[in-house]
């Protein structure tokens, strides 16, 4: 039995900004089983060729997905997910239009589970208009300034690129610490949403290892906005290595996630006879102004994960091999 | 045709009607379920054969009172222990006196945990006011001192809190490595024992669960009629359920109500918000469909919406310059429940299947946003007498009940606040010139707008003697008048709990007042509330009523 807390990302943003598109890309592209919880089905449509049962509280999804509402609150949903079946891998949580994604965002601090991300959809078209309307200014900003990545949805509808940029410099203005990524259809690729290595080894299937994973989804993650780097681990590295990597990242690192096995402080000074009982495995994952490093537990009867580190970067932010460099640099 | 059948007369001290064109009588005739007349006993006597029961002869008989906004909850809540800091009756008709300090909510849980066989059962307990212990903070700590081992959960007033104690805390896994934003800490740094908000309440896991499920019990709709009925009530209004697609549900309510002895009717209205299984379209059909199923005592046709959160929870949408005195933090305005731009497209959904739409507005902002949806809805779809209504109407301004005259909304005041929490609103939330004009009763007499009152129970304690209290004098509970100048007479008040909040759930033909043909549902009064003073209103006691011409007598045992 594991121990590792269950991923949740939310997906906030104001009403017809796409969270019900995305949701429908994540569920349609991703590898990982997803139990999606909705305010009410009323708000979100499932696409309909996903859905092989549909009852008044569950729908169950062809790839193992289920989804269901907050209709008897929140514990309720996630007892009925955990006693669907087969645990899910991840929880994605869409909040409805007006809700203030923090607010929702608390729910991934229930024991068993950890937050992973708060995803802000904004509509590119009607950002603008809708953060100084006269009702709803005070909920647009409050839901831009919650987002640890702002999607800036529908981008192909602006007629130039200077427009973009604008509009995305705005945007940042407005969500400070936020990264803020472009998508057109809500096509924002697989591991920029939930992260360039799954979260959990327990995704790794024998046939699937993790990086092989990463690497076969790669191709849609270029797309000609981002790149990805990753870095295989052969050694535990010290701890204020890892620390200083995450404390100043730069701001074209979209998302960064590791598996890594970390040397704690007290012995880094002679790390080289440190001995494998004294370090211990981490996950450490930064999206936009959120980072964490937190123990992972692992299954001393099944094989070692592959210890690495990804990133992912829009597209010529960062040189070829800063990654690599930068943890040598610090070593 | 002649006499309909054998009927009883029921002389009384008076027969108020409230039908303007006949507005007294010295008693009312009841042939089965229907009122045959009111007037003088020889008169009522000419129909023909009857029986004279003079068991009202010292009472006052009004037209049962009508709430339009409550709820089933206030039922399912009294299987857990109450320690509000007013009193309050449950529907067994015993008297809870309110628990006033911190030791009085101690000593209730005390003995309650007492009373409990079974030592690992949970004690539950509601309606926990701190806004009434300034300086003070109940927390796990002193629950311990008297529940011991057993896990404790105390319910706020709010709703947004919870409460519990060291034990439930342990079974829960709440320690220090909690991460949840919504537990609280001590000055310790260690979690209290308060979980605030659904995110931190649900980390209470069975406990919170349970206390929700109570309120789907039959057992707690018959609490929820007999209350009614102590309180002169004989239709209740559950505003806003998403439960009847369940089928249980549905059946549950079909089932208590077909028992000739529950003691009130009921209108079901039905809500797509909070995880309904709906989308709007599919909701009004089902409203539709059961609505053409309805019974005299189970009624359909409403559809609640919500658009803000309340003005003591600083969640309500309020216009500039927006809160008084928010507490440190506030982001400045409340909260949108429903999205304004959707508003026009849902109103209009459940428009154009004819029903009426009843809408929680605290705020002026939102209260502006349903009558903009209600207008625009008008434009596109013309509709003659749809009654759509303003729920809480708090703060609703004088230019939004001229717009509301004009196109023929109704306005549900929840006026049971000037009492509650009159004092807060001047001092904190709104201040004290807009505190004034709250639940401006006055204002919408003036402006022409068919209007009622409510409890909103559980929120406050049903009963329409005390609710028409408030908006007579407009005193808070610290004794002060709040606004006087919103304050309505008692004539126009008894009118709010009977005849339009019937006519603003579409039953008036039906209910409401006294006149031959209407169904014999009666407030039965121990005092003439015409007469008595004003101040008095609440006080006077309540025989029972009679629903459908059977007698219900009210419950009280007062040790
Ligand atoms: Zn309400
Ligand atoms: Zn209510």
């Amino acid at each position: 039995m594991s121990t590792q807390r269950l991923p949740v990302t939310v997906v906030g943003g104001y009403l017809g900004a796409g969270k019900t598109t995305l949701v429908n890309h994540v569920l349609r592209s991703s590898n990982e089983r997803i139990a999606v919880i909705v305010n009410d089905f009323g708000e979100v449509s499932i696409d309909e060729d996903l859905i092989v049962a549909a009852d008044s509280d569950k729908l169950t999804l062809a790839n193992g997905c289920i989804c269901c509402t907050l209709a008897d609150g929140f514990a309720a949903a996630l007892m009925q997910i955990r006693s669907a079946g087969t645990l899910p891998q991840r929880l994605l949580i869409e909040a409805s239009g007006v809700a203030d994604p923090t607010q929702i965002a608390a729910y991934g601090h229930t024991p068993g589970l950890g937050l992973d991300a708060v995803v802000v959809m904004a509509d590119a078209e009607q950002v603008r208009r809708q953060a100084n309307d006269r009702w709803v200014a005070d909920t647009v900003r409050l839901q831009l300034a919650a987002a640890d990545l702002l999607v800036v949805n529908k981008i192909d509808l602006l007629d130039d690129a200077s427009k973009a940029d604008d509009l995305c410099d705005w945007l940042a203005g407005l969500s400070p610490g936020a990264t803020v990524v472009r998508a057109s259809r809500a096509a924002v690729p697989i591991d920029v949403l939930l992260g360039p290595l799954p979260a959990s080894d327990a995704v790794d299937t024998p046939e699937r290892p993790a990086l092989e994973r990463a690497a076969a989804s790669r191709s849609h993650v270029v797309e000609n906005l981002f790149e990805s780097q990753t870095v295989v681990l052969d050694a535990p590295i010290a701890m204020p290595i890892i620390e200083s990597l995450l404390a100043d990242l730069p701001d074209g690192v979209v998302r960064l996630k590791g598996l890594l096995q970390a040397v704690p402080p007290a012995s880094t000074e002679d790390a080289s006879k440190t001995e494998a009982a004294d370090t211990t495995a981490y996950l450490i994952e930064a999206v936009g102004k959120r980072t964490s490093m937190t123990p992972h537990p692992t299954d001393a009867t099944q094989p070692p994960p592959r210890w690495a580190i990804s990133l992912i970067a829009h597209k010529g932010a960062l040189p070829p091999n800063w990654l690599a460099e930068g943890l040598a640099r610090r070593g | 045709m002649g006499t309909p059948q054998p009927f009883v007369i029921y002389p009384a001290r008076r027969v108020i009607t409230i039908n303007p064109a006949f507005p007294f009588g010295e008693a009312v005739a009841v042939a089965g379920d229907r009122i045959l007349g009111v007037g003088s006993t020889d008169e009522l006597a000419s129909w023909g054969e009857h029986r004279i029961d003079d068991c009202f002869a010292e009472h006052v008989i009004m037209p049962g009172f009508v709430e339009a906004h409550c709820h089933v909850m206030s039922g399912g809540l009294w299987n857990s222990t109450y320690v509000g800091y007013f009193d309050r009756r449950d529907p067994q008709g015993q008297l809870w006196p309110g628990c006033t300090s911190i030791d009085d909510v101690l000593e209730r849980l005390a003995k309650a945990a007492a009373d409990m066989a079974d030592d690992s059962q949970t004690l539950l307990a509601w309606g926990l006011d701190p806004i009434y212990f300034p300086g003070e903070r109940l927390v796990a700590r002193h629950l311990d001192t008297v529940t011991g081992d057993r896990p404790t959960l105390v319910l706020h007033a709010s709703g947004h809190l919870a409460t519990i104690n060291s034990a439930l805390m342990d079974r829960c896994g709440i320690d220090e490595t909690a991460t949840s934003p919504g537990v609280a800490r001590g000055g310790d740094g260690l979690p209290n024992g308060e979980l605030h908000e659904p995110a931190g309440m649900m980390l209470a896991g069975d406990a919170f669960v349970d206390m929700m499920k109570a309120n789907r019990s039959e057992q707690a709709r018959w609490r929820y009629a007999n209350e009614a009925r102590n309180a002169g009530h004989t239709l209740l209004t559950d505003l806003g359920t998403t439960q009847l697609w369940d089928p249980d549900q549905l059946n549950n309510w079909k089932k208590v109500t077909s028992d000739p002895t529950y003691p009130a009717r009921v209108m079901v209205a039905m809500s797509n918000l909070f995880g309904s299984a709906a989308d709007p379209a599919e909701l009004a059909e089902l409203c539709v469909q059961l609505k053409s199923e309805q019974t005299d005592k189970l009624r359909f046709g409403i559809v609640k919406l919500i658009l803000d959160g309340s003005i003591q929870g600083f969640t309500a949408r309020i216009s500039w310059p927006h809160y008084y005195k928010p507490p440190p933090g506030h982001i400045g305005n409340g909260l949108w429940l429903t999205a304004p731009d959707q508003m026009a497209d849902l109103v209009e959904s459940y428009h154009r299947a004819g029903l009426t739409v009843h809408c929680h507005c605290n705020g002026d902002e939102a209260s502006e946003v349903f009558i903009d949806a209600v207008e625009q809805v008008l434009e596109r779809h013309p509709r003659w007498d749809h009654r759509h209504t303003v729920q809480h109407c708090q703060l609703t301004t004088p230019d939004q009940y001229r717009r509301m005259a004009a196109l023929g909304m109704c306005a549900n005041i929840f006026s049971n606040h000037i009492y509650y929490w009159g004092d807060q609103h001047r001092d904190a939330t709104v201040g004290p010139e807009r505190a004034a004009r709250m639940d401006a009763c006055g204002t919408a007499l003036a402006s022409g707008v068919s209007f009622s009152i409510h409890s909103d129970s559980p929120i406050t304690p049903l009963g329409h003697l005390h609710t028409a209290w408030c908006a007579v004098n407009r005193v808070t509970a610290s004794g002060q008048v709040l606004g006087p100048d919103e304050r309505i007479s008692v004539p126009d008040a008894l009118r709010a709990i009977t005849i339009e909040a019937a006519r603003q759930i579409k039953m008036d033909a039906e209910i409401g007042s006294i006149e031959a043909g209407k169904l014999a549902d009666f407030a039965v009064l121990e005092d003439d509330p015409l007469t008595a003073d004003p101040m008095a209103l609440r006080d006077i006691g309540i025989w029972g009523t009679v629903l459908g011409g059977v007698l219900q007598p009210a419950q009280i045992s007062d040790a």
